[in-house]
């Protein structure tokens, strides 16, 4: 590891060289001294370059050059948006959920770190391993049977902290044990569950299940990682993956709405309704203050995906204020006329999301989103779609 | 044959009736079954539509126009109408038709009599005389779905496709599909015949009712094979050899729409090593996921134009599930290639336009959306778009309108 943070180091210094650039590279070259001594001080003090040929190629990751990002993504909820067998903090804390659902009863038992999946109708009774845990607070849990996979027809909800009909599937009525297990999923459901769950799950149009590993790593939105990586350890840096900071809010959208749902898909699918406040990139476009140009309204302007998601309102002020801020807004009316002019809002500076990026519950009632339709809500205004 | 019952009833009377091939499509083989059954499309009919009917055979009956035939004539009518009614709820036909002829005879414009003549003349395999009546009926009761259904069907027997196309059509737009054995004919014929004049995707639709409905049986399995593999032909046309493909493209197909999608990737699966060069069958497969996930249809749809390079909407299908996926500078160039040879292609314009305004060319990307839009103001694609271009480009209030018209449009 350290041989190759070394490698890459002499590449970063050697690049600024041949640009002739120390001045505009002089930071960047501080850093990767720093680094090289940080470096020493762990490994201490000792460079052990006979190792280099046979542990380099293992060592490199993600993290040889950027620990701090991979440091905070571990504990990320996109690093969690599966969680490994035998590694679940929510079973784990909830080793015994039960459930009754119309004629069928439910049970999710946690023991050893193994769980089991289990339904009865009162004489018979399926018992299955759960293999797949989506999501990090609520969870719903896909079940392997007889070669085909399935959806949990109960989620574990984290705002009750207790089983409940998985959302979507209110409309069934399960008419045998297998039904009220679950839903069979097509291979296009399963492929898009573990796309965005799980990474190493999907080859082209096959489900490599075999490969899985929870979570999403660095290359589902960086991708080119896994080359950059490569070359990188070849003094090769023309292969760096697309900078996302460089992205204009119409394009993070899109990005972030592979998984959450662009506003395009929900058009184009005419999704109605608050099932589908969930969809944050769709209602967040919604907006009137949304224009695809101005990064101030990316979904990254407020959200680190290496970080988790700070559920104090008052974080966000900062980003409001930044169009709707008395400087701004007299800055915006010197623009030539016809330009949108951000209003200051008359009622307060403080805690700007609490009133105008509402709660909403899902349908049942098991869930609450933010919805990112930011708007001045009216009172008594109903869900907008 | 699965639907043979249907014609070869009268001829063969009972001995299709043991004919056990199709389930409960055996009850076809009965002439007078089928009469029964054919009923229900009168009497499966909204209620406004039979109300309808009522009053006009009320009215018919009571018209002043019956003074010209007389106090004889009109004794003679009833008689005739009654004696008619009984022979038919008596099963027997060749009197009935008779009797229903002498009635309509004295009376013309007896709607109810029509209806019932046109039904027993179909029952006995007379579709000329019974396309003749349904003619009567429907000058009487203009798009009555009931007689456009019948004389659809009556068309078909015939051989007048375009004729029956129409009358289908248009019998099921206004429900007469209502009832579910109609239903099965209805959708069945219609499919064929869409099929025949190449309107594969609309056959498609038709078809998915069987697979919704688990109603599994060999033609509609060739039918749907048919439709997917864009082949214009009616099952009956089918060539001997080429029965088995298709049949077993219909059944890998079937079992999408049934959502048994595991089964039908096997199927297809086989189908592609069995078949390698068959045109068609990749994009049928493509056809089928791109509602779901044009992610994997895109796979379809290059494996076909692997095979067929010349295939043009495997194409543009291709171009366009690229486009609809964020894929823009791979559908770029596939969407050239498809407005070179069709340049009126509204999906190539649509991939194309979208696809340059996302990589950078908003000018042209925008005037091939615009052109989308004057043919066709309501496409939500090409709003989506438009919506998209402005946005990025920072035109707000354009980008609003745009935003606008995808919600209402959406809805």
């Amino acid at each position: 590891m350290l041989t190759v943070s070394i490698r890459f180091a002499a590449a970063w210094l050697s690049r600024a060289a041949r640009r002739g650039g120390w001045m505009a590279e002089g930071g960047r070259a501080c850093a990767v001294i720093w680094m090289l001594c940080l470096l020493c001080t762990l490994g201490g003090g000792r460079l052990v370059w006979g190792q280099t040929a046979k542990s380099k190629t293992a060592a490199v990751t993600c993290a040889t050059c950027h620990a701090g990002v991979v440091a905070n993504y571990v504990h990320a909820p996109m690093r969690h948006a599966m969680e490994a067998a035998g590694g679940n903090p929510v079973l784990d804390k909830h080793p015994n959920l039960t459930a009754q659902v119309g004629g069928y009863s439910y049970s999710v038992q946690t023991k050893d770190g193994k769980s089991t999946y289990s339904v009865t109708n009162g004489t018979e009774t399926l018992t299955l391993p759960i293999k797949w845990m989506f999501g990090t607070h609520s969870q719903t849990w896909v079940l392997e049977k007889d070669g085909h996979l399935y959806e949990s027809y109960v989620t574990y909800f984290a705002r009750g902290e207790q089983l409940g009909i998985t959302p979507g599937d209110q409309r069934i009525t399960p008419t045998n044990l297998t039904e009220a297990m679950g839903r069979k999923l097509p291979i296009w459901e399963t492929q898009e569950c573990f796309k965005c769950h799980a990474s190493g799950a999907v080859d082209g149009a096959k489900l490599t299940l075999d490969t899985l590993r929870p979570g999403l790593d660095c290359e589902r939105c960086h991708v080119g990682a896994q080359q950059h990586m490569v070359d990188a350890e070849h003094d090769n840096f023309k292969t760096l993956p697309k900078s996302l900071k460089k992205m204009d809010a119409e394009n993070v959208s899109n990005l972030c709405g592979s998984c959450h749902r662009t506003w395009d898909t929900v058009m184009r699918n005419h999704w109605q309704g608050p099932a589908f406040v969930r969809f944050q990139p769709y209602r967040l476009e919604h907006s009137r203050c949304f224009i695809g140009n101005d990064a101030r309204i990316s979904c990254l302007a407020c959200h680190d995906p290496h970080q988790g998601v700070d559920h104090n309102d008052a974080v966000y002020d900062a980003k409001c204020l930044a169009c709707h801020g008395a400087g701004k807004v007299a800055a915006a009316e010197t623009v030539a006329a016809g330009a949108v002019t951000p209003k200051i809002c008359p009622v307060s500076k403080d805690k700007c999301v609490s009133c105008h990026m509402p709660k909403v519950e899902l349908p049942g009632g098991q869930a609450v989103f933010t919805d990112h339709f930011i708007r001045v809500v009216k009172a008594g205004e109903g869900y907008p779609d | 044959m699965f639907f043979a019952p249907i014609s070869k009833a009268v001829t063969e009377g009972a001995s299709n009736s043991k004919d056990n091939r199709a389930g409960s499509w055996s009850l076809w083989g009965s002439a007078w079954t089928r009469v029964c059954l054919l009923l229900l499309v009168c009497v499966s009919m909204a209620a406004a539509e039979q109300s309808a009917l009522v009053a006009a055979v009320v009215q018919n009956r009571q018209n002043p126009q019956d003074a010209q035939h007389g106090q004889q004539g009109a004794a003679s009518f009833d008689e005739l109408a009654g004696r008619a009614a009984a022979a038919r709820d008596g099963g027997n036909l060749p009197l009935a038709i008779d009797l229903y002829g002498q009635a309509e005879r004295v009376k013309p414009d007896w709607a109810e009599g029509w209806f019932y003549l046109g039904m027993l003349q179909y029952s006995a395999n007379a579709y000329p005389a019974a396309i003749d009546a349904f003619n009567h009926l429907l000058v009487l009761q203009p798009g009555m779905p009931p007689g456009m259904a019948l004389r659809g069907l009556c068309e078909f027997e015939t051989g007048a496709y375009d004729d029956a196309l129409r009358d289908l059509e248009q019998a099921v737009a206004k429900g007469a599909a209502n009832q579910p054995r109609n239903e099965q004919i209805l959708r069945y014929h219609l499919a064929e015949l869409l099929t025949r004049s190449s309107r594969f995707q609309d056959a498609l639709a038709q078809y998915k009712f069987f697979a919704a409905k688990k109603i599994e049986d060999e033609d509609v399995l060739v039918g749907m094979g048919l439709a997917g593999m864009r082949v214009a032909l009616l099952t009956k046309d089918v060539p001997a050899g080429d029965r088995e493909m298709y049949q077993a493209a219909g059944a890998a197909g079937y079992a999408l729409l049934a959502e048994n999608t595991q089964e039908a990737d096997g199927l297809f699966t086989q189908l592609f090593a069995r078949y390698p060069t068959a045109p068609n069958l990749h994009f049928f497969y493509g056809f089928l996921l791109f509602p779901h996930t044009p992610e994997l249809a895109i796979e379809q749809f290059k494996s076909e134009v692997s095979v067929a390079p010349s295939n043009l909407e495997a194409h543009a299908m291709l171009a366009f599930s690229l486009m609809i996926t964020g894929r823009y500078s791979e559908a770029e160039p596939e969407a050239e290639l498809v407005l070179a040879k069709a340049p009126d292609m509204e999906m190539g314009q649509l991939a194309l336009g979208r696809s340059l305004a996302e990589i950078g060319d908003v000018k042209r990307g925008t005037d091939l959306l615009n052109q989308v839009l004057q043919a066709d103001p309501d496409n939500l694609e090409a709003h989506l778009g438009m919506a998209s271009v402005y946005s990025r480009t920072g035109r707000r209030e354009d980008a609003d309108r745009e935003h606008k018209i995808c919600r209402s449009l959406a809805k």
